[in-house]
């Protein structure tokens, strides 16, 4: 296979460079309307050649951090460093990031060769043709380069518009929602290919979804987003199995995690939480104050049946249960708790409505929130 | 052709002879004082007052009016004052458009301190009456030398062009999606080549509208030029009123072949730049 030449005329293409979001700030004013906030002071370090899955739900801010990446909204307050350079004030074109828009922005009279053509013109490049036909070729759409953007599907254009963001082999990549309009098959080919690209030429990468499966199999680290706010920043492992909040816990993981109200209690130098009217479950937290009330956070996937009756386990009549071949899904109605506790059991162990089930879940797997600011107790 | 419905429609239903008939009507009646006064401008001086449909139809007006006969009967120099109309109307439409272009990008890309006020300000040029700012505006024109001048007619008659072209330019700029020009930004254009190489070819629909409603709206303004200019700088719309006659003989068949030539400058325009108007709807390639 043929790859990607580094070597273009304009010669600006350096090593992996980081990035860095120094308490950065975005304030829209709408004269004679109020200001909104959408990106209150985030801090991320990114390293180079790292790919970092911005995840959050729709509205929080994500596609306004890229643009403030990009050079597209002008910084309200706080730095952007790429490498040492800060770039907060620098013109788009100055900062050397490629960026795949969510819009696709593909040129209307132009097919798409002459797209992907457009963005080298401006530098120079010399061997245009030749990169423009190899990347073609990597992305699957070599047959696509003939044809106007009017003529493409959605997720036609988004792989032109994702070649677009790519054929100048910027050092920082800035991709928004680059896979969203494609089939599953097509999504997961072209999240292999997009990984091997990014490997192969170290793009120091942000990439926008709401897709979680997509931010787990393409990053290296994920930020999860809410409000403005980066909520948690880390490993996938990290997010999934220590989320630093409430919104993590429930915003990543398929199914949902379980969040109910318990009780701390300790006895015998152990700490415990008791949920419903009898259940009871192993915590790690120390620094809970006994008798205090706080949400308990329990994921389907961590939950283990076949618990004996003198440990502490949760209890409850089977409502639904659902085969779902590599494992099945109990949804429990626990006496004294509101909502039903989904459990994810093993394929084996094949149950019926009306049956009871008694489960539990490691110390290290139950999760305690503040109940009022959904803060992680430990 | 003919045979192509649209699914579900049926070719002879009542409603749709009835329809039929309607548009018929409408269309005699909004074409009839074209045709009348097409047939006026073949008739000859002696019938020229007659309502008959048929007489001997003559080209003799048409050559009377752009001969100098047609200046010995009225003192008008038609050819001159064609000229002079096409002159006007170009530069005045040229002006509008290398001033308003950038006006109306800015316009419609940008809130800034004031925009909406000069929007609304241009904006009321248009429903000022030309009468009302006629006396002063000729006032001024004299004592600064205006007055009968190219220059002047030009200027004056941004009042008429520019509102046009920077309000129906402004609202294509906004349709065409900003990440277009941005995506250009990120390639290392500057912003000025964004806007020409990427923004402009796509409003060019947008343009050859405002160019055409512009010229068509300056070519026909009357009041400006009649007022503001004597002879040097007057037009066909003040020229084909001298044929009425002022005091002499009023010749309507001249009035008539006159006015029929003066309709053609704005049909060839708009036939030239009509497939211009045209193809801007197939584009449609931009996700909003
Ligand atoms: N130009 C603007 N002026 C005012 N408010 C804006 C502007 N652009 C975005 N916003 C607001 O900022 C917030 C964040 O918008 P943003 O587009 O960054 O969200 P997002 O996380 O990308 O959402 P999505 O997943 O739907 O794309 C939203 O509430 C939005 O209404
Ligand atoms: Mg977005």
């Amino acid at each position: 296979m043929s790859t990607l030449t580094r070597t273009d005329g304009s010669a600006q293409h350096t090593v992996a460079q980081s990035l860095v979001l120094d308490r950065l700030h975005k304030t829209y004013t709408s004269r004679g309307k109020t200001s909104f906030e959408a990106v209150k002071g985030i801090e991320l370090s990114i390293e180079p050649g790292e790919m970092v899955a911005l995840l959050g739900p729709s509205g929080c801010g994500k596609t306004t951090t890229l643009r403030l990446v990009a050079g597209l909204e002008t910084v309200t307050d706080g730095d952007i460093r790429i490498g040492a350079t800060s770039v907060a004030d620098l013109p788009p074109a100055k900062r050397n990031v490629g960026v795949g828009f969510e819009s696709y922005a593909l040129y209307p009279p132009l097919s798409v060769r002459q797209n992907l053509r457009y963005g080298l013109r401006a530098r120079k490049v010399r061997d245009a043709d030749q990169r423009v036909d190899t990347l073609a070729a990597r992305l699957e759409m070599t047959e696509l380069l003939d044809h106007r953007p009017a003529d493409l599907s959605s997720g036609q254009k988004q792989r032109v518009a994702l070649a677009r963001a790519l054929i100048r082999n910027p050092p920082v990549l800035l991709l928004d929602e680059p896979l969203s309009h494609l089939d599953a098959a097509q999504r997961q080919r072209v999240r292999r290919e997009l990984k091997v690209l990014q490997r192969e030429f170290g793009y120091t990468t942000i990439v926008v979804t709401h897709d979680q499966l997509e931010a787990l199999s393409l990053a290296d680290r994920i930020a999860v987003m809410d409000g403005g706010v980066i909520q948690q920043f880390g490993t996938p492992d990290e997010i999934f199995d220590d989320p630093a909040n409430r919104f993590v816990a429930d915003f990543v993981g398929e199914p949902n995690i379980n969040l109910v109200d318990g009780v701390v209690q300790r006895s015998g130098g152990k700490t415990f939480v008791r949920v419903g009217d009898a259940g009871m479950l192993p915590v790690t937290a120390t620094g809970v104050a006994d008798g205090r009330a706080v949400t308990v956070g329990l994921r389907p996937q961590d939950c283990h049946t076949g618990v004996g009756a003198e440990q502490p386990a949760l209890e409850g009549e089977v409502r639904v249960y659902e085969n779902l071949l590599e494992f099945g899904q109990a949804t429990v109605d626990v006496p004294g708790v509101d909502e039903p506790v989904v459990v994810q059991t093993p394929a084996d162990e094949r149950l019926a409505g009306g049956d009871v089930l008694r489960f539990a879940a490691d110390a290290g797997q139950v999760y305690l929130f503040d109940d009022d600011s959904g803060e992680r107790l430990r | 052709m003919a045979t192509t419905l649209m699914p579900g429609q049926k070719r002879f239903t009542p409603s749709a002879i009835l329809a039929d008939l309607t548009l018929l009507a409408w269309f005699v009646f909004s074409l009839f004082p074209i045709v009348w006064l097409v047939l006026l401008a073949l008739k000859t001086d002696a019938e020229q007052t007659t309502t008959y449909f048929s007489f001997s139809p003559t080209l003799d007006n048409f050559g009377t009016v752009l001969s100098d006969r047609g200046e010995e009967l009225t003192s008008v120099d038609f050819p001159t004052a064609l000229l002079t109309s096409v002159l006007n109307c170009a530069g005045a439409v040229l002006v509008s458009l290398v001033v308003g272009i950038p006006a109306a990008y800015a316009a419609g890309r940008w809130r800034f301190r004031g925009s909406n006020d000069l929007m609304f300000t241009i904006l009321s040029f248009r429903f000022a009456p030309e009468l009302m700012v006629i006396v002063p505006l000729f006032v001024i024109y004299n004592q600064i030398g205006l007055f009968d001048t190219t220059v002047g007619m030009i200027w004056v008659l941004q009042l008429v062009t520019m509102p046009l072209v920077v309000w129906i330019l402004r609202s294509y700029f906004q349709d065409l999606p900003e990440d277009l020009e941005h995506a250009a930004l990120l390639d290392g254009y500057t912003r000025r080549r964004a806007f020409v190489m990427v923004a402009l070819p796509l409003v060019r629909p947008g343009i050859a509208a405002a160019t055409l409603l512009a010229f068509i709206f300056a070519w026909n303004n009357y009041i400006f030029p009649l007022v503001l200019s004597e002879s040097e700088a007057s037009t066909v719309t003040v020229a084909i009123t001298k044929f009425l006659g002022g005091g002499g003989q009023a010749y309507y068949n001249l009035t008539a072949a006159a006015a029929v030539i003066a309709a053609l400058p704005p049909l060839v325009l708009a036939l030239t730049i009509q497939r211009y108007l045209v193809r801007g709807l197939s584009f449609g390639a931009v996700k909003s």
